[in-house]
């Protein structure tokens, strides 16, 4: 039944190794970002090979060992996880009195968080005079706590607390049961998925904190690891001694071992992603289920 | 207790509007309203700065439209204003179509496996962050040891320092953010082409369709709301979302074509303690960003098949 062209079976041909070669363009600069990251090798000749002249993981060990590394390393895991898990309850509970329609004041709620914040804003320099004021500088909770409710995740949130059957919650409401009794005992197990697609995406959205440390964080024990990656990426040239003082103070002979900063950067890189590689799976099963429809939506 | 009593007393209860569970939910959403009220409202009369000087002992006044004056002036500004604009053509010309024509092609594609490992593959960037993103870039094209210039060499070129050409800084830049967002972008339009009927495909080859008219005949009006209502919503916000990637990208030798507004006001106000001018500039910018949304929201309307809008 199915008669093809012989035009078709060309552009069918073509339409699959041109997504082979896509597919090349997406993985080789991150292979080329792996290898860099084992390889000890002097840089001598432009090459391209794949492979580690001088394979080694000295450039992990560093990431491990040098404090100025594993600190940011640290704060990035401590703003992810106290802003997700903070978050996920407070806009998980906002919504639910966002769910009730016939609540005095839900208009406003809406008002309040969506539409006049989209509309009106101060602007980056009165939110830092702001976080100025309140001592906020140089302190983890300013890469968390300023973004940690979301009106657009409470709206999410919001629509599928909706869709749960109404009758669940009254029968426990007839049964004696108090608001925060409902919330916590049936509501909250049933939205699952909703939660956890969004915490997933609010967790990410965390770890990739950057903004936000550029703006209020001078003190480099407070940085999170990409402010730490840019540091080394864009002034490498410059911070070039110290990271020999670096690898003195780790017993190694900077002549004995030749270590780059692009090296250091790379192990940074492929470690900052294995993380979000960890939790792609389970992000991938959320696509598809209408989060992106829903929030488009809104 | 009789019931009727008890069910007098609790009709009374419910017409109150603080009764005990009213109160319970308005405590639930207590805490997003304080944080609102601090991080969002507070800051809000902050744009007055853009009205303001401060005086030698840090007591503000009040100078009128002298800032605006001052920063229209400026040949600095008037660049990242230009710059902006660029990018917004190039992300209209390029970074928007690529997520529908990679969604199109990979339609096509009836091998699954392939499909879905090609979905996966290109997928992943969109979650890893612009430093990272950018850091790979900047070690693939980088004279010492990137491939890209060993590619030129090997045609006998001499290694070209990339990323120090302001030239070229525009397609690079987009490139990056093509080669991030592509797979993501396209997931909303592989899901409106899941949703196209099949049955108008099998009426189209019995009336003698070919694969590309069924394509531009079926496929496309299947899917033009979706990428309609996807443009049109992006028109709120086409001046921001492009600090994080340029600040990382941006170096001295490129400034004149990959300063923007942003990357400027952060500049003015968070570098060099320019309060108000910075704040300046902002005001300037949101008014051109709130006049778009309201016109977005004004197509909104009309492009929608339900008449929705955006506010």
């Amino acid at each position: 039944m199915l008669k093809r062209s012989l035009g078709e079976k060309v552009f069918n041909v073509f339409n699959l190794i041109g997504f082979f070669l896509f597919t090349l363009l997406m993985l080789i600069p991150i292979t080329f970002v792996i290898k860099t990251s084992l390889d000890v090798s002097p840089v001598g000749e432009l090459q391209l090979s794949l492979l580690p002249q001088e394979p080694s993981l000295l450039f992990y060990r560093l990431v491990i060992q040098d404090e100025s590394v594993w600190r940011p390393f640290m704060n990035s895991i401590i703003v992810t996880v106290l802003g997700t898990s903070f978050s996920m309850l407070i806009n998980a509970l906002g919504a639910y009195t966002l769910s009730k329609k016939e609540l005095p004041g839900s208009r406003f709620f809406i008002y309040f968080l969506i539409i006049i914040p989209m509309l009106f804003g101060g602007g980056i320099v009165p939110s830092y005079l702001l976080i100025r004021a309140l001592g906020l500088i140089d302190t983890l909770p300013v890469l968390f706590v300023p973004n940690m409710a979301s009106g657009w995740n409470m709206i999410l949130i919001r629509n599928y607390y909706w869709s749960i059957p109404q009758s669940l919650g009254e029968s426990a409401r007839i049964d004696g049961a108090q608001e925060f009794t409902v919330f916590f005992k049936i509501i909250l197990p049933l939205s699952k998925p909703v939660l956890s697609a969004i915490a997933l995406f609010t967790g990410v959205g965390y770890w990739n904190t950057f903004m936000a440390a550029v703006l209020y964080i001078r003190d480099s024990r407070k940085y999170t690891f990409p402010v730490k990656l840019r540091e080394l990426i864009i002034l490498g040239g410059d911070s070039e001694k110290n990271f020999e003082e670096m690898m003195m103070q780790l017993g190694l002979d900077p002549a004995e071992h030749y270590l780059t900063i692009e090296g250091l950067s790379s192990a940074m890189m492929i470690v900052s992603m294995v993380p979000i590689v960890l939790i792609y799976p389970y992000l991938q099963k959320y696509f598809a289920k209408g989060i992106m429809v829903g929030s488009i939506k809104g | 207790m009789d019931s009727s009593a008890a069910n007098v007393s609790y009709k009374r209860n419910e017409k109150k509007i603080l009764n005990k569970t009213n109160v319970m939910l308005y405590l639930m959403i207590l805490p997003p309203l304080l944080l609102y009220y601090v991080f969002h409202y507070i800051p809000m009369p902050g744009i007055m700065l853009a009205f303001q000087r401060y005086g030698i002992s840090g007591f503000k006044y009040w100078v009128g439209v002298e800032n605006f004056q001052y920063i229209f002036g400026t040949p600095f500004f008037w660049r990242a204003f230009r710059n902006n604009w660029v990018f917004v053509f190039f992300s209209y010309a390029f970074v928007t179509p690529a997520p529908i024509l990679f969604a199109l092609l990979l339609n096509e594609i009836r091998v699954k496996w392939y499909k879905k490992t090609v979905q996966t593959i290109s997928t992943l960037p969109n979650f890893v962050t612009w430093v990272v993103i950018a850091g790979i870039f900047i070690q693939l094209l980088s004279p010492s040891r990137g491939y890209v210039n060993y590619i030129v060499q090997f045609f006998g070129g001499e290694p070209i320092y990339f990323l120090s050409k302001p030239a070229l800084f525009p397609w690079l830049f987009t490139f990056m953010r093509i080669w991030k967002g592509v797979g993501y972008s396209s997931i909303i339009y592989l899901a409106a082409l899941a949703g196209v009927d099949p049955q108008l495909y099998e009426a189209a080859v019995i009336d003698g369709a070919g694969r590309l008219r069924q394509t531009w005949h079926v496929t496309l009006p299947g899917i033009r709301n979706t990428i309609v209502v996807l443009i049109v919503l992006s028109f709120s916000h086409v001046l921001s979302g492009l600090f994080e990637p340029i600040f990382v990208l941006k170096n001295a030798y490129i400034e004149s074509t990959a300063e923007i507004l942003d990357t400027y006001i952060f500049e003015l106000g968070i570098t060099r303690g320019k309060y108000y001018l910075a704040t300046a500039i902002g005001l300037f910018k949101s008014t051109i960003s709130m006049m778009l949304l309201f016109f977005a929201n004004f197509l909104s309307k009309r492009v929608t098949e339900d008449g929705r809008s955006i506010l």
